[in-house]
């Protein structure tokens, strides 16, 4: 039986943590539930300890890359199996979660895609760009197919835990630790995931904001390339 | 009162403030050198007027002055350089203590709801 440990990272998201901690009990009652509270003003500390999660609370905010971290440092602390992230805001489906688990046997990072089979999941136009651009580049870089190298919603085996414990990109990390860890030589895997129109709150995504992203992941992507040259371990 | 007269003045007096505030304890030792270095090198080409001068002709700067502005500006690049990398080890040290602390402080909490 594998020991799994579900990371939540969340900023401000009282309204949303509940229900996303019972989507997991309910459909994996085994996992231990950690919510990584990255210096909320709200309270998703309480809200998050009363449906049953474990909490660790960042006092102020360091932003996804280093909340996500400080959720997978406490998985190695730990000795966990596999540790899953997921969303905070109810977009990623727990029913999704035994088919990402099926698969991290078979390699160190299983990838839930909205973009490998069909789904209902919808996007405006310049998302679609944006999410085609990347998964354009990080295949380019890695020569492995990604269909969606912006999904938040992974699986990651000893391995994986191990070196993000060491190191993990901060700001906007979907894209670059897709890189890392092949460069790394860690086997990576999509498989097809659902993701649902947000319940609540709004996306923090402006247009300025995608310039910004859009510019700063290509940077770290390259970099990340050239720094872990191919062949090395 | 000419610009080189000026840029003595200044060096005279920013060296004795590196050395103050390094004697209070305002600034490391080891960031000051980096300032006692500048503050030398910007007095000797002050007072060696004549060497700046020439320097000058010989990089065809027809306004000599200029040179000192330029050993100025250059400095600067790198002492900026220098702190963003200070502060990029720093942020990243901080994230780490904030890590952990959130790790300790988590482990604590659910200690004392065993002993309760």
């Amino acid at each position: 039986m594998l020991k799994v440990l579900v990371i939540i990272p969340a900023y401000n998201e009282e309204s949303s943590v509940p229900y996303v901690i019972q989507d997991i009990r309910n459909h994996m009652p085994s996992a231990d539930i950690l919510v990584v509270n990255d210096g909320s003003r709200d309270r998703t500390a309480q809200v998050a300890m009363e449906a049953g999660a474990k909490v660790l609370t960042l006092p102020f905010n360091v932003g996804i890359g280093g909340g996500m971290q400080t959720g997978y440092m406490y998985a190695k602390k730990h000795g966990y199996d596999v540790a899953v992230q997921m969303d905070a805001d109810g977009q990623h489906a727990a029913a999704d979660l035994p088919r990402l688990l099926s698969k991290v046997r078979d390699c160190d990072l299983v990838i839930g895609s909205r973009f490998l089979e069909k789904t209902s999941y919808k996007s405006s136009v310049m998302r679609k760009v944006g999410i085609t651009f990347f998964s354009r580049l990080v295949s380019l870089v890695t020569r492995q197919r990604f269909t969606d190298t912006t999904s938040g919603f992974r699986a990651a085996g000893a391995k994986v835990i191990d070196l993000y414990a060491e190191y993990y990109p901060m700001d906007y990390p979907e894209v670059e630790s897709i890189v890392y860890l092949t460069r790394k030589h860690c086997r990576l895997m999509e498989v097809k995931a659902e993701m649902r129109a947000r319940e609540t709150g709004k996306s923090s995504i402006t247009p300025l904001k995608s310039a910004y992203y859009m510019v700063k992941v290509t940077l770290s992507v390259l970099m990340s390339a050239v720094r872990y040259r191919e062949g090395k371990a | 009162m000419n610009v080189y007269i000026l840029s003595v003045m200044f060096s005279i007096v920013f060296l004795v403030m590196i050395i103050e505030l390094v004697r209070r304890r305002r600034l490391k030792e080891q960031y000051s050198l980096l300032w006692i270095l500048m503050g030398f090198t910007l007095l000797i080409i002050s007072v060696n007027v004549q060497g700046v001068e020439r320097l000058a002709s010989f990089l065809q700067i027809e306004y000599a002055p200029a040179l000192l502005f330029l050993f100025g500006l250059l400095f600067c690049f790198v002492l900026i350089l220098h702190l963003t990398l200070v502060i990029t080890k720093l942020s990243a040290q901080v994230l780490r203590l904030t890590q952990e602390i959130a790790i300790m402080k988590g482990e604590k909490a659910s200690h004392n709801e065993h002993i309760h």
